[in-house]
């Protein structure tokens, strides 16, 4: 078993394998890697002078091609000096397995020597998925990968998970005037610090602009209050790219001066206490042989029909905390 | 006598059903079109069959009206290895043995647009095709060989423009002129994005290549073949005929758009198109889609309005299949092949490539050459098969199997005319996509006995005797390479290169300049093919097309197989055990580009509960171990087509030792020799997969290899 102070201060020295090993033990599904884990992160320091962003959007609207043409532009412009990349790839919910694509379209920006890409399966949870992303985040940051992109497919609740992970989340679009972007979800619009209407080339181009338009419009409705700016870009063509990088920037800037930055910050702490609280009881209720000689009673009269579901579930809280 | 009719038939043959217990009179073709156990005239008159002759419209029958009958097809095998020098003996020794016409396979570097000398491709130099570097190596490749008499035939793409320009030099040096010289250039960009992967610009400027190569050998060699249409590799990356027939028929209109927008007259180019088709093991099928193939060319032409009937001819090449051939027992190939090549003649090919009996392990050796030249001589020269033109004409199955092709490939077309013509499906990943699940699919039925492989899945003999095959020292190439680039650039004119090679950039940001036309002037002055290729990458860019996989296709077609589900317990054990699952970097190193396998391995182990990272197309040994290391997996398996094992295997397990990753294992899969295992065993290699291993038992040796270390 690996020795978590070398491990640690492999990752202080960013070294490659250890950062590496460091995840899969995050991810790990063993109880003894998950103390371990734990135990690692609790020597880790937490840096505070880093940048969060996370890229999310529908399967295929360009997160990864964008992320390398965001990353290498920054990287080139010097505006950030070591970038870290974490991706979740959905894992198939019948067998299990996955395949790990993002980092196909991310080519240019793996091979950079300051840089490290992590695609990770989602493992078919909502929170694992999160709570690795989470603890990944706090070791690449320990290593000096002071700006780091999260990529994640959007669907629905995913999404309020990823925006609460990030100091800036950025929803990509695709360009399309038809009835589908009004059936977008508007929580989901409203969770974006700002939205980029990808793929504005070619054809699609003319299409983009309208769509930026609307959007545009369609916040405008809303009177008061912050409305995310609305962008377009090919990152195809590598084209409105550094655009987007320099209004991230704008972005994170105005947070770090009305005290924005760190307030969601704690903020994001606190919710994230909050949901593993839930999950560490959801955990336990699922191990714990007590708990289970205490509901069982309770689950079979529900299934009978014999008592309704919430006074059950009032009943079984009752019990529980007595 | 008695008149009966289709339905006595019918009761007596599902009478004689009924007894055997099977159900149903007609079976599905992997095209999704129903086989029917009879055909008869009701099935001419549902078709509204009409009656046509060969050699004119709609050519159902032939693109000749006398065919075979005194000019029999050409004999033409596709070869290329090692040096020029060598690959020109062995051309010699071929046509003083019955080969009629020349095919010329170039090495992966050249392919690429890379130089011998480049650093991303000392695996590839001469092993899977002869290096071409410069006119000097070309002229010792036609070396003695008349190119006024011969009609050469060259499959390059991607670099295009170097290698046809070396060869027109090479010859004008000859002192053969440039009308005279007979042949083909293949020059088909938009398969390459799509299955072959010798791609290098960015799809637009590639269009404009090929355009530029139609516009300039059209007026100045009007019996050179300008661009050889191909549907052959898709076959062999999965596709099925119907497949096939629809995309390359959807290629070549787009191909003639593109070239009439330009403003070219259809009849003056049109003429000068041809075809490349893949002949696999459905016998009726194949011969069906060479005539579907002609008849869909000419009805597609006609709104192009051509005046002369030849612009609405398609003239066809064919190859067996490589992909149907055989690592196991491998003299049952030159009967697949026999068979092939039997459905290709009776189709109607105007030239034949005929596969070797060792295509599973290496190029042709000289013995199994000449095995697959004969089985053509003897079709040709022993059987009654040429005696008589399109002898399937008028049958009700063919007649039937033709029309019901048509219409597949028609609805395929319709997809792809919504996407917007072929180019756009192609960037969007659509064509792609259908022959990779199909290729899924097809591995499936093999690994679950569905589809009989004699020798394979079934039948299978106690051992093979080990043939003896070419190996090829890629090392000794690889010198002779390097010191002739570097005699090459001693003594040629400097100044002169450099000049033609920055008129060349110059040209690629004009488009009214001829880059065929450019590049012939720097490639005289002795230009290399990797200079003039990166005069142009220097303004178009290199492309690296995006990719796809296709999920639980094949879990679906395996899930009730045992040994799939055996495989599938134990790698929810090690999830279980080791806290994640197995976790396998599939690889390509080098510029070998057959991703077939990797595709099928990848969405296979997926399937199986595998986490599987994908690697890009074209890493050096050292991306490979980086991204391995990254993404933390516990293996790296390598999927190796084109020969570059022995150089690229080594150097990959040295960098994994060089980064202190010990504990991720290598293995290799693909189309690796037998008598090389011992030696990439001895280097560290944990397990190699060669052709026709199920995916479960790739998985099952995976899991010991892991669960034996950690
Ligand atoms: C299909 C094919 C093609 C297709 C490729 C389509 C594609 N997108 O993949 C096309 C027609 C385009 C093609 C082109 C060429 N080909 Co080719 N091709 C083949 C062929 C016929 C079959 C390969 C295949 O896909 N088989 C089906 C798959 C599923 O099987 P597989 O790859 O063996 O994989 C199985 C196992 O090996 C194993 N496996 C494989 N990888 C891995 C990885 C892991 C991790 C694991 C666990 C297992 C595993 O599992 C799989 C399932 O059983 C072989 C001959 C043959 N029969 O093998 C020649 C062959 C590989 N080609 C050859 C050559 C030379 C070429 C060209 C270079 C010719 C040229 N000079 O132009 C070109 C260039 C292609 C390029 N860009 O690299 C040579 C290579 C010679 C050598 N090794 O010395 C071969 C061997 C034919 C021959 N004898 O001459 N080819
Ligand atoms: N035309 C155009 N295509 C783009 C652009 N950005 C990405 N693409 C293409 O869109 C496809 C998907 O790109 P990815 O970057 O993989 O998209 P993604 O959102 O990360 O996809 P997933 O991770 O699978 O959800 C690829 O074929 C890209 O080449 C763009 O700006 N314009
Ligand atoms: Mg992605």
């Amino acid at each position: 078993m690996m020795d978590i102070q070398t491990l640690a201060q492999q990752i202080l020295a960013s070294d490659r394998k250890a950062l590496a090993q460091a995840i899969t033990l995050i991810e790990s599904s063993l109880p003894i890697h998950r103390l371990k884990a734990e135990e690692l992160l609790g020597v880790l320091p937490h840096s505070q002078d880093t940048v969060r962003i996370g890229i999310s959007g529908i399967p295929g609207v360009g997160k990864s091609t964008f992320i390398s043409q965001l990353g290498s532009w920054l990287l080139s412009k010097k505006k950030a000096r070591k970038i870290a990349v974490l991706t979740v790839d959905p894992s198939s919910p019948l067998e299990g397995g996955s395949i790990l694509a993002d980092k196909l379209r991310m080519q240019e920006l793996a091979r950079h020597p300051d840089v490290f890409i992590r695609p990770s399966p989602n493992l078919g949870t909502l929170g694992g998925l999160a709570r690795g992303t989470r603890e990944s985040i706090q070791v690449l940051e320990a290593a000096g990968f002071e700006t780091i992109f999260v990529e994640t497919v959007g669907v629905g609740q995913s999404e309020v998970h990823v925006a609460s992970l990030v100091d800036a989340f950025v929803l990509l679009q695709m360009p399309s005037t038809g009835d589908e972007w009004q059936t977008l979800k508007k929580g989901i619009l409203e969770l974006a610090d700002l939205i980029v209407v990808n793929k504005a080339d070619g054809e699609l181009k003319q299409e983009a602009l309208r769509m930026k338009k609307m959007l545009e419009l369609s916040f405008s409705y809303h009177e008061e209050g912050f409305h995310p700016a609305v962008l377009t870009c090919s990152s195809l063509e590598n084209e409105g790219v550094g655009n987007i990088g320099e209004q991230v920037e704008h972005f994170i800037a105005r947070q770090k001066s009305n005290h924005q930055f760190l307030e969601r910050r704690k903020m994001q702490n606190q919710f994230w206490f909050e949901e593993e609280l839930v999950w560490c009881l959801k955990e336990e209720m699922g191990h714990n042989p007590h708990v289970k000689k205490l509901i069982d009673p309770l689950r079979n009269k529900v299934r009978k029909g014999s008592l309704g579901i919430s006074a059950a579930a009032r009943r079984a809280v009752e019990l529980l905390l007595h | 006598m008695k008149t009966f009719w289709r339905s006595d038939w019918e009761s007596l043959a599902k009478d004689e059903l009924r007894r055997e217990g099977a159900e149903s009179l007609s079976r599905e073709s992997q095209e999704g079109i129903p086989i029917q156990a009879l055909y008869s005239q009701d099935d001419l008159d549902a078709i509204g069959f009409v009656e046509s002759f060969p050699g004119l419209p709609p050519y159902t029958r032939g693109p000749r009206a006398s065919m075979y009958f005194n000019r029999p097809w050409t004999i033409r095998q596709y070869a290329g290895f090692s040096t020029a020098r060598e690959s020109n003996t062995f051309y010699r020794q071929c046509l003083a043995a019955g080969q009629k016409g020349l095919s010329v396979a170039f090495d992966l570097a050249t392919h690429r647009g890379y130089d011998s000398d480049h650093p991303r491709v000392p695996g590839d130099v001469g092993k899977a095709g002869v290096a071409i570097d410069s006119v000097e190596d070309m002229k010792i490749l036609f070396d003695g060989i008349p190119l006024d008499k011969m009609s050469v035939s060259m499959t390059m793409n991607g670099a295009v423009l170097p290698v046809l320009a070396s060869f027109i030099v090479a010859a004008e040096e000859q002192g053969v002129p440039q009308e005279k010289l007979t042949g083909t250039i293949q020059n088909d960009i938009l398969k390459e994005y799509m299955v072959r992967n010798t791609y290098i610009f960015p799809p637009e400027p590639s269009m404009r290549i090929v355009a530029d190569v139609i516009a300039y050998t059209s007026q100045h060699m009007r019996k050179f073949n300008n661009i050889s249409i191909s549907g052959y590799h898709m076959q062999e990356a999965g596709a099925d005929s119907a497949i096939e027939l629809a995309y390359t028929i959807g290629d070549g209109i787009e191909y003639v758009r593109l070239v009439t927008e330009r403003g070219l007259d259809i009849d003056h180019f049109a003429p000068r198109l041809s075809f490349f088709f893949g002949i696999g093991m459905n016998f009726l099928m194949e011969i069906a889609k060479l005539r579907a193939a002609r008849t869909l060319w000419y009805e597609k032409m006609q709104v192009f309005h051509p005046k002369d009937p030849r612009s609405s001819i398609l003239r066809t090449h064919c190859q067996t299949s490589g992909y149907s051939l055989a690592e196991q027992d491998p003299y049952n190939n030159v009967v697949r092949t026999t068979i092939e090549a039997m459905a290709a003649v009776l189709g109607g090919t105007q030239s034949l490539h005929t596969n070797a009996l060792d295509e599973a392990l290496a190029l042709p050796s000289e013995f199994s050459a000449r095995i697959a030249r004969n089985t053509q001589l003897i079709l040709m020269e022993e059987s009654d098969l040429s005696f008589c033109v399109d002898p399937f004409g008028g049958s009700y199955m063919m007649e039937t199997l033709t029309r019901q092709l048509i219409d597949k490939a028609k609805m395929l077309l319709k997809e792809i005319d919504e996407a917007g013509g072929m180019t756009k499906a192609i960037l969007a990943g659509i064509p792609k996509l259908h022959i990779e699940e199909a290729a899924a699919r097809k591995q499936a039925k093999i690994d679950n006995g569905t589809n009989t492989i004699v020798g394979v899945n079934k039948y299978t003999a106690p051992t093979d005797k080990a043939l003896k095959i070419l190996d090829i020292n890629n090392k000794e190439v690889l010198q002779a390479q390097k010191a002739s680039l570097e005699t090459l650039r001693r003594t040629r004119d400097e100044k002169k290169v450099q000049n033609a090679l920055m008129q060349l950039s110059a040209g690629a940001s004009d488009p009214h300049a001829n880059l065929l036309q450019l590049t012939m002037e720097a490639m005289r002055a002795r230009a290399t093919v990797g200079e003039a290729t990166e005069a142009l990458v220097k303004v178009f860019g290199r492309y690296q097309a995006s990719s796809y996989s296709v999920k639980s296709v094949y879990g679906k077609f395996m899930k009730d197989n045992p040994q799939f589900k055996e495989a599938h317990r134990r790698v929810d054990a090690f999830n279980r055990k080791h806290g994640r699952r197995p976790r396998i970097l599939v690889a390509k190193l080098g510029q070998d580009g057959h991703d077939r396998g990797a595709k099928v391995i990848a969405s296979g182990l997926a399937d199986l509960g595998f986490d599987v990272d994908i690697g890009p197309l074209f890493q050096i040994p050292e991306e490979a171990v980086r991204q391995a290391i990254e993404n933390d997996v516990h293996v790296i398996g390598v999927s190796s087509q084109a020969g570059s094992h022995k150089t690229l295997i080594p150097q990959l397990i040295d960098c994994l030792k060089k980064e202190g990753a010990h504990q991720i294992k290598t293995v290799v899969g693909g189309v690796i020799p037998p008598h090389d295992y011992e030696f990439l065993l001895s280097q560290g290699v944990g397990a190699i997969f060669g052709p026709g291993t199920p995916i479960p038992e790739c998985a099952l040796a995976i899991l010991n290899l892991l669960e034996n270390q950690t």
